[in-house]
């Protein structure tokens, strides 16, 4: 694993071995346990892995940031000839912020809120440049021309909240940049936006990297962020690097089984709709002992006594050219594609020795995959899918319905006075959903999605509209009707771990529904309980168990047990899956899935996530301002969308495919306020087909390509969906 | 920000009605009405009826209470029973010399407070915090007419170091002018607010210390300690801000004590001594005036929170 030239060379970063320890105050979390990888000026390198993993720990140890409590206790972090993990503070300071900047993950809380943006902007410049205030803030100004934030001298003078989430990240990355860094440490720098923002901002930081060739570290728990964005990547599991190759090469043909099975859970690799997604057994290991052999065992079904004993070093594929070849697909050799130096470099373009070296493939595996075979279909043997039964029964039928809320809330305000100030969460919003049914409910922060599973549960009234359900009016029922027909719809949180009382046993958690209800005497309430644990997979021995003791998956399971608790036959779900990893995603979704079956439950599931949504879903609802743009059964809206809305974000979404053809026309701009919604058509000022009809008519829904799919457009797409 | 001044004004001035609706109130609750408090047990109901139709007692409350609102605003409060002086000329002498008190006080709290809070917040964990944590506990928990013995005690008797009465002169000029006085009942004033207010100025910074944006701060190469001036110090003043317009009134009523206890000419003292000679009408002034401090304390708090963080003020 050592270099044997032993000199930074062309190298501009180079870790090796790097061991951390975060000291807490009962235990030592070894955070990194040998963690390896290097750099070339100019280079984008992608750094995954699931939470935990330690690739948050690796990003802040380059600058020495760690945690308090967390040091440095091995291995080297060779920066332009300077030792980052041994350097004194001074050191670290002169490179923070001057030759190596960073962006954080959540805009919002990584900016200081009382301080204003030109402030923040050029505070690097005082520091490392020795500018004057003047001259920096003009500096600054520019630096927020060149990220995109429009009309940059006003927004100087403005705080952080006065700006959306999108322009706070514009601004991190400007603050990030301001004194032209070499490297650009990126930590999950678009998990906190929307989509589109998400687009706009890789984009962004895509084209800095080559106006400004520096090279860029972009941490990330998304395949598809990475995907088209980086050369080389780095797979994190347990505090080590387990494989690291050119994206091509380690998206066409992982060879670490972790790797192999992270992509095999991804949704967007699911082979088929119908079939269960792929999952990673069990959990991560503690990183509070150092277990032994190689850290992926205990969960990885190839493994052997050997795995379990000792540990796989990470070595490299000793012929790297037809590895990629053999494979079959369109994947290019890994040479020259893979050659890991950007257009800044070019010292040693394609050069054998060096390039050919550092590009290859190496991974920590004693069972590696056969690229020979198809590695996905390999990993766990799908169970076969019972047919879905789907009655044509109309469950859920939403009529016209809107939610208003008051802008300002003013105590000594005249009720009707201010009603002008309201905004509609969600404006006019008509659908059905069957028996036994997903309706996924598709959409950007702020339209309205969640608002109505609100409405839908019955939590919310609606301002107008009517909401019925088993054909009955919920305004209409009456407090004990109302009590019953809770029983009947059921909600389950993103946030499995804020909805549920810390300091309630899941027992607890579990009966007080049926109890609320009234059903069941003591044992027979305990005989459900333990049978609803069955059914998500969780021991029963849990009731005893308080919810800070589980996972971010089993917590998630537990809130799908507590949904289920009064066998309703509605669940909405509103964004289950946004908090956990890839791996457990999949085992959540099926489980949703095949409880689905088993109870024939419908779902209104809300989601952000295009790729989940579209797994899961049998008809998809597409929401923009309170509106539902499109609704249609799931395949037809999304391999044949009619709103140009939906064909942005499908452009727009990024595809865990380094191969994938650049986006048609990712979506530009952002959201409207629904406080001030555009006339007409709300969509109107993003949309590339708007004219003048769309800002004086709203237009109303219709079937223009096939029955069942509605759409609400004057120019739908009827001759892009294939007529 | 004018139109948020303008707005908490005049929430501050309909505050300050109710206040004077209940002082009112209070006035005609006395047993047996002023004229009893005044002309004493023994006097005859001729004589009640004569003092009630003399001072319009006798008239129905909603006039009585314009017509007193109305001598309020001309800044009429009555006369003293006993002192022969109009309450309005009372407490303006006596008022000034209780903000020179109280002023000081919080301004030595504030000067000596937010150093401790950061101090003990960078040492957390540390023998530093521990001490200084446990004196704060101490001194929040020793009553203030305690504390003042045990000062006088050591610093005056023992120490001959600062004289036991605080200086008696007619002007807040003398006052001033006479500081060794003033040691003894502003620091006894103070050592409370001090405990209060580190051990929230602590916390605070703590709190700030553990934001994202101080990490972002750090990978800019700023240092630790204008890290903390620059970006954790302002932001760890709004929660102090709430504290100290709570303690405005607070600090008035501990003038009471610590002024008897001082002999300190002020309005604590005035109230203190109007309350032996059951002087009603000074009573209430005082009343009035510490029901605008209570008032004017959370105006301030309002405006140190706009000034401090621009989030309130865009959404006022």
């Amino acid at each position: 694993m050592t270099d044997p030239t032993a000199s930074t060379g062309s190298l501009l970063l180079r870790v090796d071995d790097l061991h951390v320890e975060i000291a807490g105050r009962d235990r030592t979390v070894h955070a990194l346990d040998g963690v390896s990888l290097d750099l070339a000026p100019g280079e984008a390198l992608g750094i995954v892995g699931e939470s935990g993993c330690g690739k948050t720990m690796t990003a802040l140890s380059v600058l020495g940031l760690l945690p308090g409590g967390g040091r440095i206790t091995g291995g080297s972090i060779d920066f332009g000839g300077t030792d980052l993990a041994t350097a004194v503070e001074p050191v670290l300071r002169g490179v923070r912020g001057n030759s190596i900047g960073m962006v954080f993950q959540d805009p919002l809380t990584s900016l200081n809120p009382t301080m204003t943006i030109g402030a923040q902007v050029a505070e690097p410049l005082l520091l490392h440049k020795g500018l004057g205030k003047a001259e920096a803030w003009q500096r600054a100004e520019e630096m927020l021309r060149l990220v995109g934030l429009p009309t940059p001298g006003e927004r100087l003078k403005n705080y952080p909240h006065q700006l959306s989430g999108g322009m706070r990240q514009r601004v991190a990355i400007a603050m990030a940049l301001i004194c032209e860094p070499q490297l650009l440490i990126a930590d999950e720098p678009t998990t906190a936006l929307d989509v589109t923002t998400q687009a706009q901002i890789l984009e962004l930081i895509d084209d800095l990297r080559s106006r400004l060739g520096m090279a860029l570290i972009l941490v990330t728990h998304d395949l598809g962020v990475i995907a088209r964005r980086v050369d080389r990547v780095a797979v994190m599991y347990a505090g080590k690097t387990v494989e690291r190759a050119g994206v091509r090469t380690l998206f066409a043909a992982p060879r670490h089984r972790y790797t192999q099975a992270l992509f095999a859970a991804l949704p967007e690799r699911a082979a088929d709709e119908s079939q269960p997604l792929a999952t990673i057994p069990g959990l991560p290991p503690s990183l509070v002992t150092r277990p032994a052999g190689c850290r992926f065992a205990p969960r990885c079904g190839f493994a052997t006594g050997e795995c379990r004993e000792t540990e796989p070093a990470l070595s490299e594929v000793v012929p790297p050219l037809p590895a990629a070849s053999r494979n079959g697909d369109s994947a290019p050799a890994p040479g020259p594609r893979t050659a890991p130096h950007g257009p800044a470099t070019g010292d040693t373009p394609e050069g054998r020795a060096g390039a050919a070296r550092r590009g290859a493939h190496a991974f920590a595996c004693f069972h590696p995959v056969d690229p020979a075979v198809d590695p996905i279909a390999e990993v766990v043997p799908a169970a076969p899918a019972a047919p879905p039964s789907r009655a044509d029964e109309t469950l859920l039928a939403l009529t016209d319905v809107t939610k208003d809320y008051p802008l300002h809330s003013n105590p000594f305000a005249l009720r009707g006075r201010s009603a002008a100030a309201v905004v509609s969460a969600v404006a006019g919003v008509s659908l059905t959903v069957r028996r036994g049914e997903t309706f996924g409910i598709v959409g950007e922060s702020g339209c309205g999605k969640s608002t109505l599973g609100r409405l839908v549960v019955g939590m919310e009234e609606p301002t107008r509209g009517t909401v019925r359900f088993a054909d009955r009016d919920i305004a209409a029922l009456d407090r004990r009707a109302l009590r019953a027909h809770r029983r009947e719809v059921q909600l389950m949180f993103q946030d499995s771990y804020a909805s549920m009382d810390p300091r309630m046993r899941v027992g607890a958690i579990l009966r007080e529904p049926l109890v609320i209800q009234g059903i069941g005497d003591r044992a027979g309430q305990n005989a459900r309980i333990a049978g609803l644990l069955d059914d998500v997979g969780l021991p029963r021995g849990a009731v005893d168990r308080y919810p800070h003791e589980f996972s971010g998956g089993q917590r998630q399971r537990l809130g799908l047990a507590r949904a289920l608790a009064l066998s309703p036959s509605l669940v909405v779900a509103d964004e289950p899956v946004s908090a956990l990893d890839v791996s457990v995603q999949a085992q959540i979704l099926n489980l949703m899935r095949d409880l689905q079956r088993e109870k024939g439950l419908a779902y209104l599931f809300i989601s952000h996530d295009l790729a989940v949504v579209r797994h899961l879903a049998d008809t998809v609802g597409v929401m923009y301002l309170g509106k539902l743009v499109e609704t249609g059964p799931a395949a037809s809206v999304f391999d044949a969308p009619l709103h140009p809305y939906t064909r942005g974000l499908l452009d727009t979404a990024e595809q865990p495919d380094p191969a994938a053809e650049a986006a048609g026309a990712p979506l530009g701009g952002e959201t409207p306020s629904a406080a001030h919604p555009p006339s007409g058509c709300r969509f109107r000022t993003r949309c590339p087909a708007a004219q003048e009809i769309c800002a004086r008519i709203e237009p109303a829904p219709a079937e223009p390509a096939a029955p069942g799919h509605r759409v609400a457009c004057h120019f739908p797409l009827v001759a892009a969906a294939g007529r | 920000m004018i139109r948020f001044l303008i707005k908490r004004t005049a929430q501050a001035a309909v505050v300050l009605l109710l206040v004077s609706v209940i002082v009112f109130v209070l006035l005609h609750q006395l047993p047996g009405g002023p004229a009893r408090a005044i002309l004493g047990p023994k006097a005859t109901p001729q004589a009640v009826e004569h003092f009630n139709h003399q001072q319009g007692y006798d008239r129905s409350l909603p006039l009585q209470y314009v017509q007193y609102l109305g001598r309020l605003l001309t800044g009429d409060l009555g006369e003293s029973y006993k002192l022969n002086q109009t309450v309005s000329s009372l407490l303006s002498d006596r008022l000034p010399k209780t903000l020179v008190l109280t002023g000081l006080a919080i301004a030595l709290a504030a000067v000596l407070a937010i150093p401790l809070g950061i101090l003990q917040a960078v040492r957390r964990g540390r023998a530093a915090d521990y001490l200084l944590t446990g004196l704060a506990f101490l001194a929040y928990a020793t009553p203030v007419f305690f504390l003042g013995l045990v000062l006088i005690l050591v610093f005056s008797q023992r120490l001959q170091l600062f004289p036991a009465e605080a200086p008696q002169a007619d002007t807040v000029g003398g006052i001033l002018g006479d500081l060794p006085g003033l040691v003894l009942p502003v620091v006894t004033m103070a050592l409370g607010v001090i405990a209060a207010f580190s051990r929230y100025m602590r916390s605070a910074v703590l709190d700030n210390l553990g934001e994202e944006y101080v990490r972002t701060a750090r990978a800019k190469g700023q240092s630790s300690a204008r890290i903390m001036a620059r970006h954790v110090l302002r932001n760890a003043l709004i929660p102090l801000a709430t504290l100290l317009g709570l303690y405005l009134p607070t600090l008035f009523s501990g003038a009471l004590v610590v002024e008897s206890m001082f002999n300190y000419p002020g309005m604590g003292l005035l109230f203190w001594n109007a309350a032996q000679g059951s002087d009603f009408p000074v009573l209430l002034g005082v009343t009035l005036v510490v029901g605008v401090a209570t008032v004017i304390g959370s105006l301030i708090t309002d405006i140190a929170y706009a000034v401090l963080d621009p989030r309130i003020r865009s959404v006022s």
